[in-house]
């Protein structure tokens, strides 16, 4: 199995930009080192090789069962990672992102892959709606980390004596911003989820919305990020309530997207 | 070879520096007499409020600059006997990379060293007395402080008050250009770190009191505007950062100042810095939200962070000028065995080229490819009999085995 080998190979990169990473971050190193981007990016292409060899093998888009989610999840995070650092080179979102995709890599490795085939899967709406979807989830939860970052930062500016994250994470500001562009991302994105999968499951179930506890999830992080980014909109600022709002609605999202795992759509949709 | 006498803030009394210490004035005056009584080729000294050190060249052993300085200040060797070091080779060149790289300052990694060191030299270049030995420690040993700054930490984070208090706004608001800088009294440590604020994009404004002309030249120095302390709240209103520092007695700014202020903010950050004593600063101001509030006692703890994480880059940066010593150190003893190498290849050509012309006079005419061979042959001799002392003195010279230069020089007859 060509796609395995890739996968074990992915998941030997990750460990090493993690590991350098923490390491980075207990010796105050820089945190993203020539090395760790190297084994970022080199991982990043054994990742997307996997994923290739992967959708010719399952003879279907590969965002079906624990495997290929855990798997597919961790490549669109490491992707927006390595776009976000493009744009504003915030290392510090390596804490968040670099150990995740490690987990996440030992979680798919550590898998069987879901190999039923389904016919409601054959449809142009699985990689549409995954990929916007996992898209999605990945800047939220950049949204996500650099909300957690800011309040730890502003509770160290508040105690009045420097520690570790003093000097680790960037100004507030800083954090502010990363975090509003990602959820300005993050938004249309789960928007355009929530709306092909309505039309997914009307295709599959003849009903927009069927009101189990996925929509639901998914409507009340929408709602949430909206207020959020309307909010940011309004005072350019989002602050402590921005960083809360963005830790708030991605509790939302992960909410969803353990509903949706637990029934992948089309599996749901042939019951 | 390189010798340093000195004392430092580490070894002696600040009242013993202060007696050994060289006015700028006399330096070349000193330097004069330096190199006429103690017998050295090149000489400099340096003289700051932490540290009075002699650099000089061409003795073995340190003991006679020793004697001068204490001999220049009216003292009596006995006097330094337990304050000063005395250090050589390998010893004065570590220490004069350390001291360059801000190692062995009292605060470890502050910038200024390295300027008063460069300034020694230029005056004792000024004076005459850099010749290359010392010219070329002083281009090495910058070299590895620019290193150490900037592959390590150990400058990084502030430590000074005034700059403290800029590395916090820095990290509350990401940058300062456009943010609107509120003074409140025009003291001197107020326009300290106000005029590093505004050099990093921010504007100022100033509240005065009754002195208002102060408050109002200080403005008009920072490119900002003066206003009245009664309108306090206004500018608060405006300000993202606040540094107050009036010497009034009691409150100037109180908690429901500050309140007021952040309603009127939109949830965006005040940054308010109390650098008076008594302080100005109501302290319950501080539980406002979105509010922090640093009086003189939180700078410092922060400067103290701060100085135990340039301690920890001082263990890097020690690593990394280590390595730039031995890097001088092998140049060093390369240059010293470059002339015998040299003095060893001429003779053995010497001898080839007049045992060549005895074998051609025996041999009469030769053909072109005889007259080749012939060549080839010996140059071949020579070379393998050359090469392994050759590559011995090379490792000599690096490992610092100066016997082993004696020893080839007198078998080969050099």
């Amino acid at each position: 199995m060509g796609s395995r080998v890739y996968l074990l190979l992915t998941l030997l990169f990750y460990t090493a930009g993690a590991v350098q990473v923490l390491v980075h971050a207990a010796t105050r190193r820089r945190l993203l080192s020539l090395t760790t981007t190297a084994a970022t990016l080199l991982g990043f292409a054994t990742h997307t090789a996997a994923l290739a060899l992967r959708w010719n093998e399952a003879g279907r888009f590969p965002a079906v069962g624990l495997r290929d989610v855990s798997s597919f999840l961790a490549w669109s995070l490491v992707l927006v990672f390595l776009l976000m650092w493009l744009r504003s080179k915030v290392d510090v979102l390596g804490l968040a992102v670099h150990p995740t995709a490690f987990l996440l890599l030992v979680v798919a490795n550590l898998s069987r892959p879901e190999d039923k085939a389904d016919p409601y899967l054959q449809t142009l709406f699985l990689p549409v709606h995954a990929t916007l979807a996992f898209l999605g989830y990945s800047a939220l939860f950049v949204a996500f980390a650099m909300g957690v970052l800011y309040l730890i930062q502003e509770r160290e500016l508040r105690a009045r004596s420097p520690h570790t994250f003093y000097y680790l994470i960037p100004s507030l500001e800083g954090c502010d911003r990363t975090g509003g562009r990602a959820a300005a991302v993050g938004f249309p994105l789960l928007t355009l989820a929530i709306v092909t999968g309505m039309f997914w499951s009307a295709a599959a179930r003849g009903a927009y919305w069927t009101g189990d506890p996925k929509e639901w999830t998914a409507a009340l992080a929408w709602l949430i990020y909206l207020v959020m980014l309307v909010a940011r909109h309004r005072s350019g600022w989002g602050g402590r309530r921005g960083a809360w709002l963005g830790i708030a609605g991605f509790a939302a999202v992960a909410l969803a997207f353990v509903f949706v795992t637990l029934a992948a759509p089309g599996v749901a949709a042939a019951r | 070879m390189i010798v340093v006498v000195g004392v430092s803030h580490r070894t002696s009394p600040l009242a013993l520096r202060e007696a050994l210490a060289f006015p700028k004035e006399t330096l070349p005056s000193a330097l004069d007499e330096l190199r006429e009584q103690a017998g050295v080729e090149e000489a400099m000294i340096l003289s700051t409020c932490n540290r009075v050190e002699i650099y000089a060249s061409g003795l073995e052993d340190p003991a006679p600059v020793a004697d001068f300085l204490a001999a220049h200040h009216g003292r009596r060797q006995d006097d330094l006997i337990e304050y000063a070091y005395r250090l050589a080779g390998e010893d004065a060149v570590r220490h004069a990379f350390r001291v360059a790289a801000s190692l062995d300052s009292m605060v470890v990694g502050e910038a200024q060293i390295l300027g008063q060191v460069k300034e020694a030299y230029e005056l004792a270049e000024g004076a005459g007395a850099i010749g290359s030995a010392l010219a070329t420690l002083r281009h090495r040993s910058f070299a590895a402080a620019k290193r150490a700054r900037s592959e390590t930490g150990i400058g990084r984070n502030a430590v000074s008050v005034s700059s403290v208090a800029v590395e916090l706004a820095l990290k509350i608001f990401g940058e300062l250009k456009g943010r609107a800088v509120l003074l409140v009294g025009a003291g001197k440590m107020s326009a300290l770190a106000a005029r590093q604020l505004v050099a990093a994009g921010a504007t100022a404004s100033v509240l005065g009191g009754r002195t208002f002309e102060k408050a109002d030249a200080l403005a008009r120095a920072l490119g900002g505007r003066a206003a009245p302390l009664e309108r306090l709240r206004d500018e608060l209103a405006r300000a993202d950062i606040v540094i107050s520092g009036t010497g009034a007695p009691g409150t100037v700014i109180s908690r429901a100042d500050v309140a007021a202020a952040r309603q009127a903010r939109g949830g965006r950050p005040l940054f308010l810095v109390d650098i008076a004593v008594p302080r100005d600063v109501e302290p319950e101001a501080r539980d406002v939200p979105g509010v922090f509030l640093y009086d003189l006692d939180d700078l410092k703890a922060v400067s103290e962070a701060n100085l135990r994480e340039r301690r920890k880059e001082a263990v890097q940066a020690e690593q990394v000028v280590e390595h730039e010593v031995r890097e001088y150190l092998d140049w060093l003893r390369s240059r010293e065995v470059a002339p015998l190498l040299a003095e060893l290849r001429r003779r053995g050509e010497e001898i080839r080229r007049a045992e060549l012309e005895k074998a051609r006079r025996r041999l009469g005419n030769l053909t072109p490819e005889q007259e080749q061979a012939l060549e080839a042959a010996t140059a071949a001799i020579v070379n393998k009999l050359l090469h392994a002392p050759t590559v011995q003195l090379k490792e000599a010279a690096r490992d610092g085995r100066g016997d082993m230069m004696g020893l080839i020089r007198r078998v080969l007859g050099l």
